[in-house]
């Protein structure tokens, strides 16, 4: 479900950017995003890199000021307002820690810069260390850390201001595999606890897929969709999400009406209900197909009813707990996963099949 | 194979690992060689003659006599005249030094924020000085600040009546900080280059101020910068000669002349020698616990 562009600002909302961009010179960052982030909700802004998404994550957080439109954290203009004059703090890529500070000084360096007393400074710095599991390593330089416990200091020293809205840039990049995935799941969890808005950017699908409530896709610059993880894997409304978010075969088409596509070859298929926003009957789409959705059988063992393309197997690559085909049609070639089951017949390249699908199977994107 | 055999490669093998540790450190011995041999001839032994030369006697006629050792020249250098000497020599360094530094941390601030091009063009421009002759220098010092002077016409044509800035201890100091801003603006550049500007942005997203930033984070930062680009700046400014000379018109004597004055007026070898190794002793041992300090704080 895509965000309407239009609609009214929520006050409850607590980020909410209406008509931002941003120009560099004659680049264009950020080019006209309209979201609303919900309050207590865990957020992400997934793209390729040079997508927009750590332009407009800093925007929010006032280490760029937007070039246009306006931006909004619990209902107050922020636009132009400095970083320190905001309600939101940053955990920043690769953490930005102070080296010369112990990590107890890092953690209290908030609070001592808004001159809150010492007796509460201290036992807010203790609680926030305590929160992220790094109890007895006050004194330590971040030197001294490892890359996880530098992610913690970064974490706690920017959730003891008990900000408005946590904004994390690329919080888990700097990682390797096995404890990103550590590191995943305390966020989530971490995230409950504190019930902060937490914002996030990350290029890494999966993770964005894992963590958050909704993510948001962008790409050059603009923002292609918002919905949670399943609407945006289940139902894309744009080709580069779909590609972006997991794999898909895309089948280029033309909508007849709201929920009849006829594809290049004159296949007509049914379709879940097509919104006027994505695309008008007659215009030319693609339909989104994902590899395990699509069922492989012998000729003319495709149930009656369903959806179907003839094609043969041009390739089969064996993956361990599935199989992926590529099975040639005469106008283009699809890429199925099946399970790897002793009970399911093993195609060979050759081999002449039926593909099928569940009309609820598939989404229209647009091109 | 046997434990025997074993034990014969391995001793081999050790032995084999221990010549080679050896003429690699006779490699660097060798490479380092020139310049030791330099270090010795021209600052060594002059250093031991100064040294030797300030526990001698001074005789009645005014020459040296290298006999009859005692700390006469120490002692005199307790007296009122040279503590007057050094505390002036101290107080002007130490204006040198803390001008040279607010002018120089701005700009070295504006050059590490630019782009690659204009910060080469702009670190030549700093060195550009350096190709003239330091005399030169000087006295082309002398013509801007001597009155009827460009300076001094400036002030008239505004208003603000004649200005005769030339002999006073502002020229010595006008003086010192042109000639020795380099030694204050490299470092300070290179300190100022490795800073992570996303520390700046921490700070900021954190609540601090500007002047906040800088005084918690820059500074600290780039104090390893500040600190050198001092040292190359007071040490050179206690000693100075040529400039105080020629735009304080030697009228209050600095720890340079009153060493030359020593020397060749006075005829006072012992009391030259024993000044000019205590400085000497007193700059190489603060630099000394810079370097140390420097080394655990960053």
């Amino acid at each position: 479900m895509s965000e309407p562009p239009g609609s009214d600002l929520n006050p409850a909302a607590a980020v909410s950017l209406r008509g931002i961009s941003k120009f560099f010179d004659d680049v264009t960052a950020v080019d006209h995003v309209d979201l609303e982030i919900g309050d207590g909700e865990f957020f992400a802004l997934l793209g390729p890199s040079g997508c927009g998404k750590t332009t407009t994550l800093r925007m929010i957080g006032g280490l760029e000021i937007p070039s246009e439109g306006s931006l909004r954290i619990f209902g107050d203009e922020v636009g132009p307002l400095p970083p320190n004059k905001r309600p939101v703090n940053t955990v920043f890529q690769n953490y930005a820690l102070f080296p010369h500070m112990s990590v107890a000084d890092n953690v209290a360096f908030g609070l001592r810069m808004r001159k809150v007393d010492r007796a509460e400074t201290a036992s807010r710095v203790a609680q926030a260390i305590s929160l992220v599991r790094m109890a007895g390593m006050e004194n330590r330089r971040p030197a001294q850390l490892s890359g996880g416990q530098q992610q913690r200091v970064a974490l706690a020293r920017a959730l003891v201001n008990r900000p408005k809205v946590l904004l994390l840039d690329e919080p888990l990049a700097a990682l390797d595999l096995k404890l990103r995935q550590e590191m995943q799941f305390e966020l989530k969890q971490l995230q409950r606890e504190v019930g902060i808005t937490f914002v996030f950017v990350t290029h890494d699908q999966e993770e964005a897929l894992a963590l958050s409530d909704r993510i948001g896709v962008m790409n050059e610059g603009r923002l292609l969709q918002v919905g949670t993880p399943e609407e945006m894997y289940d139902a894309p409304v744009d080709r580069f999400v779909a590609d972006f978010i997991g794999r898909s075969n895309f089948l280029a088409g033309t909508l007849e009406d709201v929920s009849t596509v006829c594809l290049a070859n004159g296949t007509r298929i049914r379709v879940p209900a097509v919104d006027a926003e994505i695309a008008a009957p007659g215009s030319t789409i693609q339909v989104s197909l994902r590899p395990e959705r699509v069922m492989i059988a012998e000729e003319s063992a495709a149930p009656e009813g369903a959806a179907s393309l003839s094609g043969r197997v041009s390739a089969v690559t064996f993956l361990g707990n599935s199989i992926v085909y590529h099975v040639g049609l005469d106008w283009m070639t699809v890429e199925v996963e099946a399970d790897h089951r002793p009970d399911l017949r093993r195609h060979a390249v050759g081999d002449d099949v039926v593909l099928w699908w569940r009309d609820d199977a598939i989404a229209v994107v647009r091109p | 194979m046997s434990d025997a055999t074993l034990e014969q490669s391995r001793r081999a093998l050790g032995e084999a690992e221990r010549q080679r540790e050896r003429s690699e450190r006779r490699r660097g011995f060798i490479l380092a060689l020139p310049s030791f041999a330099y270090m010795v001839i021209f600052f060594a032994i002059p250093l031991v003659i100064v040294l030797v030369y300030s526990f001698a006697t001074r005789t009645s006629t005014g020459s040296t006599a290298l006999s009859d050792w005692n700390l006469d020249a120490y002692r005199k250098l307790g007296e009122p005249i040279v503590r007057n000497v050094v505390v002036r020599s101290v107080i002007l360094a130490l204006i040198t030094t803390l001008v040279c530094l607010v002018v120089a941390y701005p700009f070295a601030w504006f050059c590490a924020t630019r782009s690659a091009l204009t910060r080469n063009l702009l670190l030549v421009a700093v060195m550009i000085p350096f190709w003239t002759n330091f005399l030169v220098r000087n006295y082309a010092w002398r013509i801007l600040l001597s009155a009827g002077g460009p300076i001094s016409s400036f002030t008239e044509a505004i208003g603000l009546g004649e200005t005769n800035i030339l002999f006073t201890k502002t020229a010595v100091v006008i003086g010192l900080v042109y000639a020795y801003l380099p030694f204050m603006i490299l470092p300070l550049y290179a300190s100022i280059d490795r800073l992570d500007r996303r520390l700046v942005e921490a700070s900021s997203d954190l609540y601090a101020s500007g002047p906040q930033t800088f005084r918690r984070v820059v500074l600290p930062l780039t104090m390893p910068g500040v600190i050198a680009g001092s040292i190359l700046v007071f040490v050179p400014s206690m000693g100075a000669y040529v400039t105080p000379e020629l735009l304080g018109g030697g009228k209050e004597t600095l720890l340079g002349s009153y060493i030359v004055t020593q020397f060749l007026t006075a005829r006072n070898w012992p009391v030259g020698a024993s000044l000019s190794f205590v400085l000497m002793a007193v700059m190489l041992v603060s630099t000394i616990i810079y370097f140390r300090s420097g080394g655990k704080n960053l």
